[in-house]
């Protein structure tokens, strides 16, 4: 009862300053222009009449992410990639039981089965959005984070030493990882190591042709539209964030092996 | 006169229930029902990014702060304590 | 008198966002435990998400026509009339892309902060933050 007054007084104060804000004329509404930053960005996502500017894909969010502002989402793998190497050395030097998988751990069978059915139609949705990303909303982290409820389904549903029996352990996360890591360094330098074989200017994230070099990635492909750079970017990106949160909950879910027994 | 009012009325609508929904997570005292509340917030957060037009944002943040946060949280508490004391 | 509420729905929302982000930092500094911390520290980086996210919205350009996510969806065209239409509709994707960096940081400092609170419990023995500093290793 006293908790149900207080939240009656919490949203009668919401809206009663909203209200007193609006009639003292100082609220905040948005304006109907954009800034013209934003108009660039916008009138060069797609644009066959500009071809030195365009970048070939008309979702322009992933263009911004992977294409003109490149750079920063390496960062921010690198980022993501210490918070995970941390979470290994934290749990290093623990001893971690390893038993075989027996038929009564876990949930019950109605359980078990749904999963069974769930688990791969959850990873064709995932790797959906990561691969789509340069035509609709998506991209490689969206996909990558999809398909890390996957994992946790299986560890919780199953056992974690089930996992571990199909081949899912830390060692082959760790190289699904290293790959996809691999992956996105070699194809930020790709257009640069084809520019120095062929004696042409070209720089490192250089995605299509610019006015000062003419080497670019191709951005159609047998008639589908494969935005240069962008799709194997999202393509690494959607393997390496998987993996690094299945080798993260694969550490944090494994009992470990008490003195005592 | 319609569509944009929905769309603002729907907003604020999901704005108060995410006020609540923080509110009752501070003064919660057994922790599974504070996670379970912070998850309620973030699926109204991810309503209020859709009716703002940014679809990108609320396909990465619904796995995220709906989905791996809250059960990495419970791996947490599952290992450590659960109730909070005074 | 529709503008009026339109402004008053529209600053409803941006209140309760201010309300959010006092509510969090008051759970993260006064209450003890690690894991509520850790929840509240969560809420904290989200709203100020929601904040990035109305610095590049956009007005509708008239009650009938809504303004749209920057995606163009019609795209091997013939004239630029398809895009000036879309120039003059669309939201500014530049915010959004910088939320979407934000949240993985976020995610990772997170993380980080669980596996750590984890080496917390098994060294000291508790989680509540008044207990170990009083301990103090």
């Amino acid at each position: 009862m006293r908790t149900l007054v207080k939240l009656v007084v919490i949203t009668s104060v919401v809206m009663g300053l909203s209200l007193l804000l609006v009639l003292a004329g100082v609220s905040f509404y948005p304006s109907s222009r954009v800034r013209w930053l934003a108009l660039a960005y916008l009138n060069t996502t797609y644009n066959p009449y500009l071809p030195n500017f365009t970048v070939w894909s008309p979702e322009s969010v992933t263009a911004i992410v992977w294409d003109y502002r490149g750079l920063d989402t390496l960062y921010e793998t690198t980022v993501f990639f210490l918070a995970i190497i941390s979470g290994l050395a934290l749990g290093r030097g623990v001893k971690r039981l390893n038993l075989k998988p027996g038929g009564d751990m876990g949930l019950s069978l109605i359980v078990k089965t749904v999963t069974r059915i769930t688990g791969p139609m959850i990873l064709a949705v995932a790797a959906s959005i990561g691969l789509h990303g340069h035509l609709t909303p998506g991209g490689g982290f969206q996909g990558g984070a999809t398909a890390a409820v996957v994992p946790v389904l299986y560890i919780v549903i199953f056992s974690v030493f089930y996992l571990s029996w199909k081949g899912v352990s830390t060692g082959r996360m760790l190289t699904m990882r290293s790959i996809g890591l691999i992956g996105i360094g070699a194809t930020s330098i790709a257009v640069f190591t084809a520019g120095l074989l062929e004696g042409a200017p070209a720089y490192v994230f250089q995605n299509i042709a610019k006015a000062t070099s003419p080497v670019s990635m191709p951005y159609y492909i047998h008639g589908a539209l494969t935005s240069g750079t962008l799709w194997w970017f999202n393509l690494f990106e959607f393997l390496a964030v998987s993996a690094g949160f299945a080798l993260a909950f694969i550490i944090l879910m494994t009992p470990e092996a008490d003195k005592n027994g | 006169m319609g569509l944009d009012l929905l769309v603002y009325g729907l907003g604020a609508l999901a704005s108060l229930l995410s006020v609540i929904a923080v509110y009752l997570a501070l003064e919660e005292r057994d922790l599974v029902k504070a996670v379970i509340y912070s998850a309620v917030q973030s699926v109204f957060y991810s309503l209020l990014f859709y009716l703002f037009m940014a679809p990108d944002i609320v396909l990465v943040y619904l796995p995220v702060a709906g989905g791996v946060l809250p059960a990495l949280l419970l791996v947490l508490i599952s290992k450590t304590e659960r109730f909070e004391r005074e | 008198m529709v503008e009026l509420l339109e402004d008053y729905l529209f600053t409803i929302v941006f209140v309760s966002m201010f309300i959010n982000l006092g509510l969090s930092l008051f759970g993260l500094f006064y209450k003890p435990h690690y894991t509520k911390k850790l929840i509240m520290l969560g809420i904290l980086g989200d709203t100020l998400n929601v904040f990035a996210v109305f610095v590049g919205y956009r007005a509708w350009p008239s009650p009938s026509t809504p303004s749209r996510p920057p995606i163009l969806l019609t795209y091997p065209f013939e004239n630029t009339s398809v895009l000036v239409e879309f120039t003059s509709r669309a939201v500014d994707p530049l915010p959004q892309a910088l939320v979407l960096t934000a949240v993985v940081i976020g995610l990772a400092v997170m993380v980080f902060l669980i596996f750590l609170g984890d080496n917390l419990y098994k060294h000291y023995g508790t989680l509540d933050m008044r207990e170990i500093k009083r301990l103090r290793g």
